[in-house]
């Protein structure tokens, strides 16, 4: 099992430092530059040219990479290269905590409906519910959430005046105040992922109903519910770890409509303003936050599932 | 008219008044200054509001000042939505809607620019230029504190402005380049006074050092003399409300209990920025907001004739300038490019693309609103048999050129307007709508201005702000070898009128000018500027005394919440 960790960690740095270089090479191809953006199309070009020496993007890729490289080791993402020049740090963090914030709320949220609603449509295979599961979960994972986004506020916040547009709360508002905020946000990416995880639990739970280990336990008597408890739902529910899990990821970081919609600065919407300004250090750090986040939960799912199937441990070790 | 007045006004000239107010006082008598005009052009020379008073009564006109805003009710956070900023809040670099917004609330400027184009006295109380409008000499408000307590005076003038044109970067510059003032021009003389040296005359420089020209705050001495420290040390300036936090989503600003002004009736502003503007709209929508500075047309429709909210419109000069390469192929034949401007049916694009909210444009940069355009210049109009006509005396009748642009605002609209308009005389147009980036940066690394699309393409379509004078357009996009001169336009009797234009203070003289100009430019055509936008804003209607700024400064002094 170590080893399998061992080896899987590695890959996950291997990842993390190629994910980096494809980033900073691809930030190069980006149309403008770094000066041009901060200072307008009114500056002359000397004052422009003056800006990217002094901030050194005038270097070739490779020297700004190894510069900017050199101080991961250390924690050290770098400063920001336009205006206030803060550490990168500085500008990720809060931004990092917005998204953290909503991810908890929206896992909070889809983790319980979507295991429901595919239990439930699974120990129904084939009836009315599970139709009716099935189709409402699926009609909203293929509607853009920005467009669920845009109906819930007609509906919830303009229509009924229930919760804000905005999901940005008030400077030193309490808790409540920001789940109040939140809400809405967390509804929309909760709709999108509902029906995704309801089908992978439904999966699960079909094929754990007619796996042989269930048959024999209803043959030797067990109660109904003993059997599902037991049987079904401890084994349906592992392949459902492995998806949760991937969309942890992408509740951090893959939010940008959602963060647009809301006026919500996630890590989604810095990474992006970066990326428009050509901000590379803070586009590389962004989008590494991003990309460990995916490898860690991914790492994890697998542990776990490993931990859970003895088959999973024996494949890996081979 | 009594005898007193007659009186006043008779020693007023021969004792006090210059020889441009004398000029200024016989344009009013003799009916060639309406009084709206009569007002801008008094402001922008200095005259005290006692004197424009006396001069109005003396032709027969009402006092022009008075007017009271609405009682207002004490406290409460009015909540402002606007534009997301990248760029830095020190003054010397502000160029976006969204920062120069946030900075104009704590920051204060010497003159004010209002709506109708009327230069009013701010931190300055009142100004004089010499006689050939080289020196400009402003006196200062007395008793103007600072949020941190000090009392504002020429030092803080003279820094503040100098700190501004010594900066390569600044933004100031495109006001105030370094061929009109150096650092070393704005000279304190006297505790309340300071003079403004001009390389060359300028009849129009209190509107450019009112908020038009953002860049220019008044901060205090010792903060303006360390660059980059205005916003570390709280963005301290002499504006009703001082910050009390900000980051890029929001700021929060308290009231000023010493704001010179009188107290402020809000007890706080909070000013979100959106990336996005829908969210922006729906949040008024939603009552999240109290105000929204700045929207399109398309979104204002959604609270125009509805009780709770108001649209604020604001006719302004800004404009897309339509420029043809007069020095290159297929434009070098003027009947070519006066063919393309026929094409256009300019009330009908100003309908389809703005919803209205706009006004005729006349292939100049001289909108209505300036004073210094003369009315008498005929509206170019749609004409679809002269411009065939034209393509076919010029041998272009196959007619085929691609417009560069961006897809930012109205412009890719405004594109795919001029380019069905051309279709109708047999022109063949194809559009390169850019990402604005592209269409602003240089290509391949190479020199900026040699290479840069929106300088270099043969067609392009630009997006120009508003300014109170045409001064920048005139210098910078149609003079010859002007720094934004993208139709490479070249005429030295254009030049030569733009110049007596910048050094004539009367407004006769002004529109004798502008009348050249405008003639010789309907006769080239380098530029198409089919229409001029309208700024529009939008409120809930329980704001009181808030009025829209089509520069995107939140004007709120005297605001208050039903």
């Amino acid at each position: 099992m170590a080893r399998y960790i061992a080896k899987r960690v590695g890959l996950a740095l291997v990842t993390l430092v190629l994910l980096s270089m494809i980033v900073f090479a691809a930030a190069q191809l980006l149309p403008g530059d770094l000066g041009r953006s901060v200072l307008g199309r009114d500056a002359s070009a000397e004052a422009v040219a003056e800006y990217n020496h002094a901030h050194g993007t005038d270097r070739s890729a490779v020297v700004q990479y190894l510069d900017w490289a050199s101080g991961l080791p250390r924690g050290d993402f770098g400063t920001s290269l336009v205006p206030p020049e803060e550490p990168v740090w500085d500008v990720i963090r809060p931004a990092l905590l917005n998204s953290l914030k909503l991810a908890v709320f929206a896992f909070v949220l889809v983790v319980p409906f979507g295991l429901l609603g595919g239990v439930l449509s699974g120990l129904r295979a084939g009836k009315a519910l599970d139709r009716g599961i099935t189709v409402v979960g699926l009609s909203l994972a293929v509607v853009p959430e920005f467009v669920t986004g845009l109906v819930l506020i007609l509906v919830l916040s303009i229509w009924a005046g229930w919760l804000p547009v905005t999901a940005q709360w008030e400077p030193g508002a309490g808790v409540v105040s920001q789940i109040q905020h939140l809400t809405l946000p967390a509804i929309a990416l909760t709709l999108v992922l509902f029906g995704y995880v309801a089908r992978i639990t439904r999966a699960g739970v079909v094929e754990a109903l007619d796996a042989d280990y269930t048959r024999t336990a209803f043959l030797k008597g067990l109660p109904r519910n003993t059997v599902i408890r037991r049987h079904v739902l401890r084994n349906a529910l592992l392949p459902t770890i492995a998806v949760v899990a991937t969309q942890v990821g992408y509740l951090l970081g893959g939010l940008v409509a959602i963060e647009l919609l809301f006026n919500y600065r996630g890590i989604g919407l810095t990474t992006l303003e970066a990326a428009q300004l050509k901000d590379y250090t803070v586009l590389a750090a962004g989008v590494l936050i991003i990309g460990f986040t995916y490898v860690v939960v991914t790492l994890v799912a697998d542990i776990v599932s490993a931990l859970l199937n003895p088959r999973i441990r024996f494949e890996a070790s081979e | 008219m009594d005898r007193e007045t007659r009186r006043l006004v008779e020693e007023f000239r021969r004792t006090d008044a210059s020889e441009i107010d004398n000029n200024l006082i016989d344009e009013l008598v003799a009916g060639e200054l309406d009084r709206q005009e009569f007002l801008r052009r008094a402001a922008v020379f200095g005259l005290g509001a006692g004197t424009i008073g006396l001069l109005l009564r003396y032709v027969g006109d009402e006092p022009a000042f008075g007017a009271t805003l609405e009682p207002a009710k004490v406290g409460g956070t009015l909540r402002v939505g606007t534009v997301a900023y990248n760029s830095s809040l020190e003054p010397y670099a502000l160029r976006e809607a969204g920062s120069l917004g946030l900075a104009g609330i704590p920051g204060e400027y010497l003159t004010w620019t209002n709506n109708k184009l009327q230069v009013k006295p701010w931190l300055a109380r009142s100004w004089k230029p010499n006689r050939d409008l080289t020196v400009w000499t402003f006196q200062l408000r007395r008793g103007v504190k600072f949020h941190n307590g000090k009392t504002m005076n020429a030092d803080d003038v003279v820094a503040s402005f100098r700190q501004y044109l010594n900066q390569k970067s600044s933004q100031i510059l495109s006001a105030l380049p370094p061929t009109m003032i150096d650092p070393s021009g704005v000279v304190k003389t006297g505790p309340y006074t300071v003079q403004f040296r001009l390389k060359a005359p300028n009849n129009a420089f209190p509107y450019l050092v009112s908020q038009t020209t953002y860049q220019a705050i008044i901060q205090p001495a010792a903060i303006a003399g360390k660059l980059d420290s205005w916003v570390p040390s709280g963005m301290i300036g002499t504006g009703p409300f001082r910050l009390k936090s900000q980051n890029k989503q929001r700021a929060e600003l308290v009231r000023f209990n010493n704001y010179w002004g009188g107290k402020p009736p809000l007890d706080r502003v909070l000013v979100t920025f959106y990336t996005d503007p829908a969210p922006m709209v729906l949040a008024l929508r939603a009552g999240q907001l109290d105000v929204v500075v700045q929207m399109s047309p398309q979104q204002s429709r959604a609270f125009k004739g509805n009780s709770r909210y108001r649209v604020y419109t604001v006719p302004v000069s800004s404009h897309n300038m339509f420029g043809m390469r007069v020095d290159r192929e297929p434009f070098r034949d003027a009947r070519v490019r006066r063919a393309v401007a026929l094409t256009l049916n300019r009330p009908d694009i100003i309908n389809r693309v703005l919803l209205g909210a706009g006004s005729l444009g006349d292939d100049s940069p001289f909108f209505k609103g300036f004073p210094s355009t003369d009315p008498s210049i005929q509206q170019r109009k749609q004409n679809l048999d002269l411009a065939k006509a034209l393509l076919k005396a010029a041998g272009k009748e196959d007619l085929k050129f691609t417009i560069t642009t961006h897809n930012q605002f109205d412009v890719p609209d405004y594109a795919a307007a001029v380019q069905a308009a051309g279709r109708q005389a047999g022109i063949d147009i194809d559009l390169n709508v850019m990402t604005y980036d592209d269409y602003y940066s240089a290509v391949g690394g190479g020199d900026y201005n040699s290479t840069t699309p929106w300088l270099n393409a043969p067609a392009t379509i630009t997006e120009y702000g508003a300014r109170g004078v045409p001064n920048l357009y005139l210098t910078a996009a149609y003079m010859t070898n002007g720094v934004w001169n993208a139709s490479k336009y070249a005429n030295s009797e254009f030049d030569s009128q733009a110049r007596t234009f910048l050094a004539a203070a009367d407004i006769a003289s002004q529109r004798k000018a502008t009348k050249r100009m405008a003639g010789l430019l309907l006769r080239d055509t380098p530029v198409i500027t089919a229409y001029f936008l309208a700024f529009t804003g939008a409120g809930s209607s329980r704001v009181r005394g808030y009025a829209a700024d089509p520069i995107s400064h939140i004007r709120v002094a005297k605001t208050s919440l039903a």
